[in-house]
C-alpha cells in the first residue's frame, strides 16, 4: 500500500448517498394542480416529448416512442444530491431534469435510447429546491403520484403498466409510494436501493468512530452531525471527513504496516495499522472486493489475498465515509445533533467467526483480534442525545406491506450503499409475502381474497472472478479501469440494466415477480448477472 | 437478521395470464422441470457431489491426491452399477487455498453443477469462507476434511456439516495425555498458528495439564507467515530450553519449522505433531521444493509423534488397506495415484459416502433425509476407522478416538506401543479413555453392507 492514494475527500459526493427525508412518511397534499404538459413530436423518430412543472414548480419530462410503444411507462427517481454547492459541485436547480433514466456512474451512460428503442416510455421529475434534505419522500411521492396522473391522463388508452423506479437514496420514495399509493404502480424497482437508512448511517457511524479509537481521537464523526445546521453544518461534517480521510491517506503509506499509536494499550504490540484497517472494513461490513482489488489475486507486495481486500476495504472506505457523512449531517438535521449512541454496541459480535478465519493473517492472527477487540472493549463510547436517538429510532422503514411486485438490482461490491441493504430487503419482503400466503392458506373453507403472489425479486451484478492488475513495481494498480461488473454505485452495464427493465416489465404484466425458471433465463443471458437467486452478498450489521 | 428466503422454493409456480407478448414467452418458460420432485443433483440416474480442494498452488502437496482417490473409488462403485442404479459423479474445484476463490467455486459448484452435496472438502479457513452460505441453503456439507471443531461441536450453528476428520481438540487431548505418561522429566513448548487450528490445539493440551508461557514455551506464527521460516519461533524455544515440541500448525509450518530448528541447530527430544500437520506426503513435497531430497526429509520426519484415527497406509495387513489399494491401483487416474495416506482419507470418505447414499434408501435420496439420517444413525456409519463417528443430534464430530504412532526411517506410521492402542475422549473437557470398540469389517466386494445396484 506504499503508494496507494485515497481518493480526494469530497470527489466522492458526486456519487449518490442515503437520505431519508422525514422520521416518518406524512405524505403532504399535492398543491395546486399542475399545467398541462407541453409536447412535441420528433418527425424523424417519432418520439413525443413533453415537459412541464408539477404543482410546486418541479420540472418533469415524459418521452414516449410512439413508433413501438407497447404500454409500459417508467417513472425513474435518482438518489440524494448533497445540498449545498461546493468545489466541482453544484446543486439541482430544478429547471432540468436531471436524469431521465438510469445513469451508470462507469459508463457515464444512460439508458433512454435503449429503452425508448424498445418500446417504452419514460418519465420523470426533479426537485424544485435544492439539496439533500428536500429530496425526501415526504415531499416526492406527491410528486411522483402527480406525474403519474399526468402521464395517464395525457395517454389515457395507450398507458397499461406504470412503474415506478428509482436508485439509492430513492429507495425510500419508492417503497413509500407503493405503501402510499397502493395499486397505482403496477411493478417497481430499485437500482442499489437504500432500503434500511438508519441501519445503514449506524455502520457509516461506526466506521468514523472505529477510526477515532485505532488513530485519531479528535474526529467525533456522527457525533459532530446535525449540531449546526445549512451550509455552516455542511462544513463542519464535512472536516469530520476530512479528519478520516487524512487518516487513510497515512495509512495507505508504507503498505500500512507502521504499528498502531492508538489506543495506547495496544501500541507495544505493534499491529500493523493495515489490520485495523482491515478490522475496521469488516466490522462495518464494508465490500472485500473493491473497484481494483479482487480479494483473491497476490503478488508478492499482496503477498496474502486479505491483504488484497484490505486494499480493497481502504478503496472503498472513503466513499462509505461520504455517504456517512452527507447522510448522517442530512438526518442529523431532522433528528437534532446526537443521534448515534454506541454505548450498548458490542462490537465483538460484528466480527463474525468466518470472517475472523478467513482474513486471519490480515488481521494479525487470533492475538491481533483479541487485542483490537480488547482495546475496543475498552475504549469510551458516544453517549447520544436521548431525544436525538428516540427521533432517530423512528426514521422510515418499509413496511413490506405492499404487495406490488419489486425488482432490486444491486452489485455485489456497492461502496456506498451496501449491498446488504437488498439482501435484508429481500428477506423481510420474502418473509412478509409468506406470511400473506401461510394466513391465506389457512382459511377454511372457501378462501376469500386473491391468493398472495410473490412480489420480491433481487438481483446482483457480480464481478469477475479475478481482476487485480498490478503496476511495474508490483503495486496495485488503483488508476486502470475498474472491474467491468460488479462494484461502483449505480454502475452497471446498459445490458445490466434492460434485463432489470425487462424484468419489472414481466412482473408489471404478471401481477407478480418472474418465476426462478424465467428469471434464471434473462439473467443468464446477460454478462456478470448472477443466475443465483438465493445469492446472498453482504449483510448489513444492524436490524435498524 | 435471521429470516431467510428461498426464492427458488417459494417462488416457483405458474406465472399468471399476461398481456404483453415478452410476458407470454415468461409463462411457457416458467414450467417445471420433469424431476421437480428431486433435490439439485439427483436424477433416477446420477448422483453429483461436489468437493473443493487445493489441487494447485503452495498449500496443495498431498491434499490434491484426496479428490482423485473419492472418485477412484466412486468410479469402483459405479463400475458395479451405482447405488440403487444412480452413478456417482464427483465435480471437483480447485480453490489454490484462497478463500475468496473458495467462495466463487463453491457458488459454481452449487448453481452451475447443481450439487446434491459437498463431500470431503479441503481446509479450515477456506471451508469456513462458504459454510454458512452451504447451510444456509441446507445443502449436506458432508466428511469435511478439517478439525477444526467449531465446524462440528454446535450443530445448530452449521445443521448440515458433517466431519471428515476427528477434532484438533480431541487429538491434543489423546496426544497430551501420551506426553504426560511418556515425558515426565522433559521440558514441553509449543508451535501453533493463531488461529483455529492452533486454537482448538492449545485447549485440548490445556485439558491434558499442559500450560505454556508466551514468548517462552509458547511460540506462535500467523497462518500463512511460515513461508518466510520460523527461525525466530524455533530459537525461542532453543533458548527457552524447550526439549518436546508440539506443533499445531500445517504441514507447511512444520516442514518450516523443522527446516529453520535445522538450520540454528536446535535438535528438540520429540516433535509431536497434530496429524493434519504431519502428513508424511506434504511434509516431504515441501521440503523437496526446497532442496531437502526425500531421503533426508525422511530422516527428519522419523521419530516424529503424531496420531491417527486410521490405520497407517503402510499396514499391509488391514482389509481397508488392502482393499483400497487395489481400487487406487485400478482405478485412480490422478496425475499422482501413490498409495499414502491422503488417497486412504480420500477412498475412505467415499466409502462413507456409498454407504450413506446406500442406507437411506433408493427413494431417500433427499437433503433433508441425508442430515436426519446421519444425526440418527450415522455413528453406525462404516469405515477404515478405529473409532466411531461422533455424529448425532448434538454433535457432528466425526471420529472419536486416535491411537498415537511414530514415524519410523520408511516414513511409516507405527504405534508407540507394541500394539496399537485407541483412545477415545470428546472435544470439550471429558477424560480420554481407553477405546475399547472394534471396527466393523468391511462389505463384500470392497462395498458397504447393503449395497445394491438396482
Amino acid at each position: 500500500m506504499k503508494t496507494l492514494n485515497v481518493r480526494k475527500s469530497l470527489a466522492i459526493v458526486s456519487a449518490a448517498a442515503l437520505l431519508v427525508g422525514a422520521t416518518a412518511l406524512a405524505i403532504p397534499t399535492a398543491g395546486a394542480a399542475a399545467a398541462a404538459p407541453t409536447c412535441k413530436t420528433d418527425v424523424k423518430t417519432n418520439v413525443e416529448t413533453c415537459t412541464g412543472a408539477l404543482s410546486n414548480g418541479a420540472v418533469y419530462e415524459i418521452r414516449v416512442p410512439h413508433a413501438n410503444f407497447h404500454g409500459s411507462m417508467y417513472f425513474w427517481a435518482h438518489g440524494f444530491r448533497p445540498t449545498y454547492a461546493y468545489p466541482g459541485y453544484t446543486p439541482p436547480n430544478g429547471k432540468t431534469v436531471e436524469e431521465l433514466t438510469p445513469f451508470s456512474a462507469n459508463t457515464g451512460k444512460n439508458i433512454t435510447s435503449q429503452m425508448l428503442a424498445s418500446g417504452r416510455a419514460v418519465a420523470a421529475f426533479d426537485r424544485k429546491t435544492n439539496g439533500g434534505y428536500n429530496w425526501n419522500a415526504a415531499e416526492s411521492i406527491p410528486l411522483m403520484k402527480e406525474l403519474v396522473d399526468i402521464a395517464k391522463a395525457k395517454y389515457a388508452s395507450s398507458l397499461k403498466k406504470v412503474i415506478i423506479y428509482g436508485s439509492s437514496g430513492a429507495g425510500p420514495l419508492i417503497t413509500g409510494f407503493n405503501e402510499t399509493y397502493p395499486g397505482v404502480a403496477d411493478a417497481s424497482g430499485m437500482m442499489a436501493g437504500a432500503t434500511n437508512v438508519s441501519a445503514a448511517l449506524r455502520t457509516g457511524c461506526d466506521l468514523f468512530y472505529l477510526l477515532s479509537v485505532f488513530a485519531d481521537p479528535n474526529i467525533k464523526g456522527c457525533a459532530a452531525f446535525g449540531a449546526a445546521k445549512g451550509v455552516n453544518g455542511h462544513m463542519l461534517a464535512l472536516q469530520q471527513l476530512g479528519l478520516a480521510g487524512a487518516v487513510l491517506t497515512a495509512w495507505s503509506k508504507n503498505l500500512g504496516a507502521p504499528a498502531l499509536e492508538y489506543p495506547a494499550a495496544i501500541k507495544p504490540y505493534g499491529i500493523p495499522q493495515r489490520s485495523a484497517l482491515l478490522l475496521i472494513g469488516l466490522l462495518g461490513g464494508l465490500p472485500t472486493k473493491s473497484s481494483h482489488m479482487d480479494g483473491i489475486t497476490t503478488n508478492t507486495v499482496i503477498a496474502e489475498q486479505s491483504i488484497n481486500s484490505t486494499v480493497a476495504i481502504l478503496e472503498n472506505f472513503q466513499d462509505a465515509l461520504g455517504t456517512a457523512t452527507f447522510t448522517g449531517q442530512s438526518i442529523g438535521e431532522i433528528t437534532g445533533a446526537g443521534f448515534y449512541d454506541n454505548t450498548k454496541t458490542d462490537f465483538s459480535s460484528l466480527l463474525t467467526d468466518e470472517d475472523a478465519a478467513r482474513f486471519n493473517l490480515g488481521l494479525s492472527g487470533d492475538d491481533g483480534i483479541n487485542l483490537m477487540l480488547g482495546a475496543l472493549k475498552a475504549a469510551p463510547r458516544i453517549t447520544g442525545t436521548p431525544a436525538s436517538v428516540a427521533n432517530y429510532a423512528n426514521l422510515y422503514q418499509p413496511t413490506y406491506a405492499s404487495t406490488t411486485p419489486m425488482v432490486l438490482l444491486s452489485n455485489e461490491a456497492d461502496r456506498l450503499v451496501l449491498v446488504g441493504n437488498a439482501v435484508q430487503y429481500n428477506d423481510r419482503a420474502q418473509a412478509a409475502y409468506q406470511a400473506r400466503l401461510d394466513k391465506w392458506n389457512a382459511q377454511t373453507g372457501v378462501k376469500k381474497g386473491a391468493k398472495p403472489q410473490p412480489n420480491t425479486l433481487s438481483i446482483y451484478a457480480i464481478t469477475p472472478e479475478t481482476y487485480t492488475k498490478y503496476t511495474a513495481a508490483g503495486l496495485p494498480d488503483l488508476a486502470g479501469a475498474p472491474a467491468v461488473s460488479g462494484v461502483g454505485h449505480q454502475s452497471f452495464t446498459v445490458k445490466q440494466s434492460m434485463t432489470w427493465v425487462a424484468l419489472m416489465e414481466i412482473s408489471a404484466y404478471a401481477g407478480r415477480v418472474p418465476s426462478a425458471t424465467v428469471a434464471q433465463k434473462y439473467l443468464a443471458k446477460t454478462p456478470y448477472l448472477s443466475s443465483d437467486l438465493d445469492f446472498r452478498p453482504g449483510e448489513l450489521k444492524y436490524e435498524k | 437478521m435471521k429470516i431467510r428466503a428461498s426464492l427458488t422454493r417459494r417462488v416457483i409456480g405458474r406465472a399468471t395470464t399476461v398481456t404483453a407478448g415478452i410476458a407470454i414467452s415468461a409463462l411457457a418458460l416458467s414450467a417445471l422441470p420433469a424431476n421437480a420432485a428431486n433435490d439439485p443433483g439427483v436424477t433416477d440416474s446420477e448422483i453429483v457431489l461436489g468437493m473443493q480442494l487445493p489441487q494447485t498452488g503452495p498449500a496443495s502437496p498431498g491434499y490434491n491426491k484426496v479428490d482423485d482417490a473419492m472418485r477412484a473409488y466412486f468410479d469402483y462403485v459405479n463400475s458395479k452399477g451405482g447405488v440403487y442404479g444412480r452413478k456417482i459423479r464427483l465435480e471437483v474445484k480447485d480453490d489454490t487455498y484462497k478463500t475468496g476463490l473458495t467462495i466463487t467455486t463453491a457458488s459454481s459448484l452449487i448453481n452451475k453443477e447443481k450439487v446434491f452435496a459437498f463431500i470431503g472438502s479441503v481446509g479450515t479457513q477456506t471451508h469456513l469462507s462458504v459454510v454458512k452460505d452451504i447451510n444456509r441453503r441446507g445443502i449436506p456439507d458432508l466428511f469435511v476434511n478439517s478439525g477444526y471443531s467449531g465446524l462440528y461441536t454446535t450443530p445448530s450453528k452449521y445443521p448440515t456439516t458433517f466431519g471428515g476428520l476427528g477434532t484438533y481438540v480431541s487429538e491434543a487431548k489423546i496426544l497430551g495425555k501420551y506426553m504426560k505418561a511418556t515425558f515426565t522429566t522433559e521440558k514441553i513448548g509449543i508451535l501453533y498458528q493463531t488461529d483455529d487450528f492452533g486454537r482448538n490445539t492449545v485447549a485440548g493440551l490445556a485439558t491434558a495439564g499442559y500450560t505454556f508461557e508466551a514468548r517462552k514455551t509458547a511460540a506462535t506464527f500467523v497462518a500463512g507467515t511460515q513461508a518466510g521460516g520460523l527461525d525466530a519461533q524455533m530459537t525461542q524455544l532453543k533458548d527457552n530450553n524447550v526439549d518436546v515440541v508440539v506443533v499445531g500448525a500445517v504441514a507447511s509450518a512444520y516442514a518450516a519449522a523443522v527446516a529453520s530448528a535445522n538450520k540454528i541447530g536446535y535438535k528438540p527430544k520429540k516433535w509431536v505433531v497434530i496429524s493434519v500437520g504431519s502428513d508424511a506426503t506434504t511434509f516431504q513435497t515441501i521440503l523437496y521444493t526446497k532442496g531437502i531430497p526425500l531421503a533426508s526429509s525422511a530422516a527428519l520426519l522419523a521419530g516424529t509423534i503424531t496420531s491417527s484415527h486410521a490405520p497407517a497406509p503402510s499396514d499391509a495387513t488391514d482389509e481397508f488397506v488392502i482393499a483400497f489399494k487395489k481400487i487406487n491401483t485400478d482405478f485412480n487416474k490422478g496425475p499422482d495415484k501413490n498409495w499414502d495416506n491422503n488417497v486412504l482419507q480420500g477412498m475412505n470418505i467415499a466409502y462413507q459416502m456409498t454407504e450413506l447414499l446406500v442406507n437411506v434408501g433408493k427413494t431417500g435420496v433427499t437433503r433433508k433425509n441425508v442430515i436426519s439420517y446421519l444425526e440418527k444413525n450415522g455413528s453406525s456409519i462404516t469405515s477404515a476407522g478405529f473409532a466411531p463417528l461422533g455424529y448425532s443430534a448434538t454433535s457432528h464430530v466425526a471420529y472419536t478416538g486416535f491411537w498415537v504412532g511414530a514415524y519410523d526411517a520408511t516414513t511409516a506410521l507405527k504405534p508407540v506401543g507394541a500394539t496399537r492402542q485407541m483412545w477415545t475422549t470428546d472435544s470439550d473437557a471429558g477424560p480420554v479413555t481407553e477405546l475399547t470398540w472394534t471396527r466393523p469389517a468391511i462389505g463384500a466386494d470392497s462395498l458397504p453392507k447393503g449395497f445394491s445396484a438396482k
